[in-house]
């Protein structure tokens, strides 16, 4: 997808004067901010990181989840990612093969160690929970600028940064959500708060990040995600650890062989 | 002995390479299993056993090198019961070290493979032997002695196997209520061949995938790990191992919430006497709805319709067969799940059925019960010597 969005960034950009800008639409804008933030998370080529996850249910009893992931760019497509499950202990080895696919369904492989085997699984459950989670698969998936319908709503200050306001319409089949609306600051253009919307329109969950960190290359990171789940008072915490750009991944870090040997 | 000398080599390693910066990691984890089985109906046979404890471990230990290209891993497995003592068994999982160079795999040593996309039989999967003593599934394999050598292209992978060294089949006890109805020479099996179990076997597989559908194309040469019987002298039966030829099919097409898939194989016998050559085949679906009873559980719905050209209900167990699941799992926090199955053969009707249950306890645990029941089973079929051998297992697994 890079190199289209890097022409028509360009393009916008080149082809809009400053008079054309006061008057665009909202929804214009939106795409605009979009492509932007798009296009400064672009040319990582691959990363690793490690990620704990705490579930917490309504009564605060807590459960962990540990998973490694690494990711890498693809030039023209969604991104490829792997993640392995290290905890709970009894799917230690367990790991998740995903090439996304933007608007199109992702492809998807699980490997299941205690039988060696690898199946291919049906990507629709996209609004389905991330491990018991209140994460959806949708929600931690492979973020494309043509997965959505942008509307520049509002700017407006959120905690210590000053934000855009954005309205995202899910343009992907399979989506839990009838809108998102997400606050993104206008100097680094990081995602710093979403609202999820479900079937019905009424707020569903917030996801809050924090702990941003800049790495080499210009990218940022938050190290905390916190998704409250507003309709069942459950909440789940993200801590992302040991974010590496510079590790030695390629396409064959990627594939089958690769999913089956990590266990 | 084995075991502590292996747990050592790592630190040999680090100290005897004087690289110690390769070094990239050690791993261990380790299952241990309790399980209890209550066969409730009284057989005619007295001497059988009408229940089972038994214990199970399985270790692994690994250790990475050479940033993490090469890997060493050693995972032994070992049973014990208390009734049966043919089930009291240790076997070597693996014990391996693998290379990855780029495109390319390079794995010596004992491990496990698997091939393969159907959920009611694995037809197509041929390269290890059944731990026969393990499962009623025939999902537990023992460690194969292999060479691996792997090739990934860009949608697809290319594994050629040498396979030196065979393990043959070990059976259960004749007290045991899932034993075959026949004394077993489990000491000295006859094979076609005249190297006998130094046979070197040879198998191929290429695989990938093309948009929605799923492929893999088989090649096998050599020992059967599936035996054939022959009287012996004292009244017990042997196990006979045939040289045989087989090709493959797996295919799975994934098109939104329907998974089609298809298992098909073709046996030749190398020679004309130790069997009749035959092909087989297992297709069907799963279909997945979502979010059920407010996103509590997801439901999988599959049906398999089992072939076999032999077409000898006696002897095949799936010849014209149907298979139909469901599957629950549940989106908590403990991914509880339960699974229920059962086959029904064409023919005569025979039946059974399969549920299990299992849910995550105690942070790093798994509880799980599972029943097994044979109803209607006619003389003639194949599992007739299962009639009475009904089953209750109930079996704890920490991992840690």
């Amino acid at each position: 997808m890079q190199t289209f969005k890097t022409v028509f960034i360009t393009v916008l950009i080149a082809a809009t004067p400053v008079d054309f800008l006061i008057a665009q639409t909202p929804e214009e804008r939106g795409l605009e901010i979009s492509l932007a933030a798009d296009q400064r998370d672009s040319g990582w080529k691959h990363q690793t990181s490690e990620m704990e996850m705490i579930l917490r249910n309504r009564a605060g009893k807590e459960s962990r989840r540990k998973i490694t992931n690494r990711q890498l760019e693809v030039n023209g497509d969604g991104d490829k990612t792997l993640s392995l499950f290290h905890e709970p202990k009894d799917v230690e080895g367990t790991a998740m093969l995903t090439f996304s696919h933007g608007l199109e369904p992702d492809d998807q492989w699980l490997y299941l160690p205690s039988i060696k085997r690898v199946k291919r699984i049906s990507s629709k459950n996209k609004s389905g929970p991330f491990m018991g989670s209140e994460f959806a698969f949708e929600d931690l998936s492979s973020q494309e600028v043509e997965k959505y319908k942008y509307k520049f709503l509002r700017e407006e200050a959120c905690g210590e940064f000053e934000c855009f306001v954005i309205e995202r319409i899910p343009q992907y089949e399979n989506s839990g959500y009838t809108k998102q609306i997400a606050w993104i600051d206008k100097a680094e253009y990081r995602n710093i708060k979403v609202e999820y919307y479900d079937r019905k329109d009424a707020l569903l969950k917030t996801l809050e990040l924090s702990g941003y960190n800049e790495y080499s290359g210009g990218f940022w990171r938050a190290d905390q995600f916190e998704m409250t789940n507003h309709q069942t008072g459950k909440s789940t915490t993200l801590l992302w650890q040991k974010y590496d750009f510079e590790s030695d991944l390629d396409e064959n870090s990627f594939n089958q062989n690769a999913l089956k040997r990590l266990r | 002995m084995r075991m502590s000398l292996w747990s050592g080599l790592p630190i040999m390693f680090l100290l005897l390479s004087g690289y110690p910066f390769l070094l990239f990691g050690f791993e261990d984890s380790y299952i241990l299993e309790l399980e209890a089985r209550v066969y409730p109906i009284d057989s005619d046979d007295p001497a059988r056993f009408n229940d089972d404890a038994a214990v199970s471990f399985e270790p692994e230990w690994r250790q990475t090198f050479n940033q993490g290209n090469t890997i060493a891993t050693f995972t032994p497995f070992g049973r014990w019961s208390s009734r049966d003592s043919q089930r009291r068994h240790t076997d070597v999982r693996e014990l391996n070290v693998l290379h990855v160079s780029d495109s390319w795999e390079t794995l010596a040593g004992f491990s496990k493979v698997f091939w393969g996309v159907t959920e009611s039989n694995h037809l197509v999967d041929i390269i290890n032997q059944t731990d026969q003593l393990e499962g009623f599934d025939g999902e537990d394999k023992l460690g194969q002695q292999m060479i691996r050598i792997s090739r990934s292209f860009d949608q697809s992978a290319l594994t050629l196997f040498v396979l030196p060294g065979f393990r043959e089949r070990q059976f259960l006890s004749q007290d045991n209520p899932l034993s075959l109805p026949f004394p077993i020479d489990n000491d000295s099996p006859l094979y076609d061949s005249p190297d006998e179990q130094d046979h070197i076997d040879f198998a191929a597989r290429f695989s990938g995938y093309r948009g929605i559908i799923d492929y893999g194309f088989s090649w096998f040469s050599g020992t059967s790990r599936q035996p054939d019987f022959v009287p012996g002298g004292d009244g017990r039966l042997i196990p006979f191992y045939a040289q045989i030829d087989q090709l493959g099919l797996d295919l799975q097409i994934t098109s939104e919430a329907w998974l089609w898939k298809l298992e098909a194989i073709r046996r030749d016998f190398e020679n004309d006497a130790s069997g009749e050559d035959f092909s087989a085949a297992v297709g069907g679906f799963e279909y997945s709805i979502y979010g059920l009873a407010d996103g509590m559980f997801d439901l999988g719905l599959l049906a398999e319709y089992h072939y076999d050209s032999r077409d000898d209900r006696a002897t095949v167990v799936f010849q014209n067969d149907l298979f139909a699941g469901l599957r629950f799992g549940f989106t908590d926090a403990e991914s509880s799940e339960i699974l229920a199955g059962v086959f029904v053969d064409q023919d005569d009707q025979s039946t059974s059925f399969r549920v299990e249950a299992n849910r995550r306890i105690f942070t790093d645990a798994r509880i799980s019960l599972e029943a097994n029941l044979f109803s209607n089973v006619d003389p003639g079929n194949a599992i007739f010597y299962l009639r009475d051998s009904d089953y209750l297992l109930l079996s704890l697994e920490f991992y840690f």
